[in-house]
């Protein structure tokens, strides 16, 4: 047990002292790095430069951490996806849970913004064909309105994800559910490349970007481990990224609008359940009693038991 | 052990395509379900996903597709093309047509040709139908027609181009708003996006730039 809380504990200092950092730079960056009244970017600020590095200290750091501890043998017998089932930790459920209504929460407001978007294209069009002149607006709000429903299907995912952290152990595939907020990030991705693809100034947009790339990346390999595709080290060092890009990328993100901040959040929290639950396990995988043996086709299945060294 | 041999020998005498397949993981002495639909979906969208991710990322930081909206850089290029952009590590030069975005004037892009870069000194002289660039009259075999006083004026049409800026005009001078128009004048360097490789789309269209 004391092992354990030791090793959840170095995985969050790990993600959560680079996620602070990155963030307190971030805000340097916004307050220093750009020129108004257009703000953009100062060439070779500072804040900028420090910021890039931390960010990539902190990836080559949770890389070698995950590597360290992951001896990967006998990936056969591995049941990784009883990781994430119930096994009298709270802790896990309750982040997952709260990062589905995070993500549920943030749909109100991504539908405004379509319906908002959507309205203003149309008038412009209407406009255009009375023969007034007008400028249309490049964004119809389409993409919008799909991130507010893929934020609705992360929710569904994500409760599910929480759920099954209060089942016990059968054969996991809630892990399954996190394709879904996974998918649904290609649609968030979109969008935010769509609201900026005009804006000159990477800075502006380059964390929330990579934070929400790195989520989905994130998302699928989450997904893998009950899809019979584990990749528990690369999962590991993605749920680490996520957490620090997204700290980052909160920063600004909280003075653009509501919904990036409560997505991002989101994901932050899926991320930190995953960081609780799965390093105590990645030097002894949950691994099934039964010796594998080959199996006739159409021989029913059973539920084995399972045991952690 | 007679259970065992008897099992051995009805999976001896299964068909080939009952076995797990080649590289099927075996978990909890169940070979998993590798056939089973569940994980070649996640595998697709696995792929697809990754995907994605990369081309949000080229688009982003490498290259990107613009389409060109109105009549200012006609007859290079026309309303509705498609062209390749490459932002990473671009410097512009003189000559290059340029996607920039001074947001003072619109929110969206604009594609235009850069005309002189920091230092230079520009004169425009409508009734010559002349650019001369540092005193040297422009070669322009780009531009649409002869250009005329635009409707605002005769504009910025003799600067010095200050550092880290540029001065941009579009190819059909008589419909474009450019470095002229006092709204959008000399632009900043940082404002470029990149610079216009080829017309990708439609094929008829296609060149390098």
């Amino acid at each position: 047990m004391k092992d354990n809380i030791s090793e959840r504990a170095r995985w969050l200092m790990c993600a959560g002292v680079p996620a602070l950092a990155a963030a307190a730079l971030r805000r340097w960056q916004l307050a220093s790095a750009f020129e108004p009244p257009l703000g953009l970017s100062v060439p070779g600020a500072q804040a900028s430069v420090i910021l890039v590095c931390v960010l990539l200290m902190a990836a080559a750091a949770l890389a070698i951490l995950a590597m360290s501890k992951y001896s990967g043998p006998e990936e056969e017998c591995c049941r990784w996806d009883l990781v994430f089932l119930g096994t009298g930790d709270w802790a896990y459920p309750i982040l997952e849970v709260l990062a589905a209504f995070l993500a549920l929460a943030a749909a109100p407001f991504l539908l405004k913004t379509g319906w908002d978007q959507w309205q203003a294209y149309q008038i412009a069009q209407a406009k255009l064909a009375q023969g007034i002149d007008v400028q249309v607006p490049s964004n119809n709000g389409m993409l919008a309105i799909a991130t507010a429903a893929g934020a609705a299907a992360s929710f569904l995912g994500l409760l599910q994800l929480g759920r099954d952290g209060l089942r016990p152990g059968k054969r996991g595939r809630g892990g399954f559910s996190a394709a879904l907020p996974g998918v649904a990030g290609c649609v968030w991705l979109m969008e935010s490349f769509r609201a900026h693809a005009a804006n000159p100034v990477l800075w502006d947009y380059a964390p929330l970007l990579l934070s929400i790339v790195c989520g989905m990346l994130f998302y699928m390999d989450f997904a893998g481990i009950s899809a019979g595709a584990p990749r528990p080290c690369r999962l590991l060092w993605l749920a680490g990224m996520t957490f620090i890009l997204s700290a980052a990328a909160l920063v600004s993100a909280v003075e653009n609008g509501w919904a990036d901040t409560l997505l991002l959040l989101s994901q932050m929290l899926a991320a930190a359940g995953v960081l609780w639950r799965l390093p105590p396990s990645l030097e002894n995988p949950p691994k099934t009693k039964a010796k594998p043996r080959p199996r006739s086709f159409g021989e029913e299945s059973i539920q084995e038991e399972t045991r952690y060294e | 052990m007679e259970h065992w041999k008897s099992e051995e020998e009805r999976n001896s005498q299964a068909r080939p395509e009952q076995l797990p397949p080649e590289g099927g993981e075996l978990s909890g002495g169940k070979p998993r379900k590798d056939s089973s639909g569940g994980r070649e979906l996640y595998m697709n969208v696995r792929v697809l996903v990754t995907m994605m991710a990369v081309f949000v990322m080229v688009f982003t930081f490498v290259a990107r597709i613009i389409v060109v909206s109105g009549p200012s850089m006609e007859s290079t290029l026309w309303g509705g093309d498609l062209i390749l952009v490459w932002g990473l590590g671009y410097t512009p030069r003189q000559g290059d047509i340029v996607v920039l975005t001074q947001e003072n004037y619109q929110e969206d892009s604009i594609v235009k040709r850069v005309i002189a870069t920091e230092g230079q000194r520009v004169d425009i002289d409508y009734s010559a139908n002349a650019v001369r660039v540092d005193g040297e009259l422009l070669e322009e075999d780009y531009i649409k027609e002869q250009m005329f006083v635009p409707s605002y004026g005769e504009g910025i049409n003799h600067v010095t181009v200050p550092e880290g800026c540029l001065f941009v005009m579009g190819d059909n001078r008589n419909q474009s708003a450019d470095s002229r128009y006092p709204d959008i004048g000399i632009v900043d360097t940082r404002c470029v996006i990149g610079r216009g490789l080829a017309v990708m789309f439609p094929f008829e269209h296609w060149k390098r730039l």
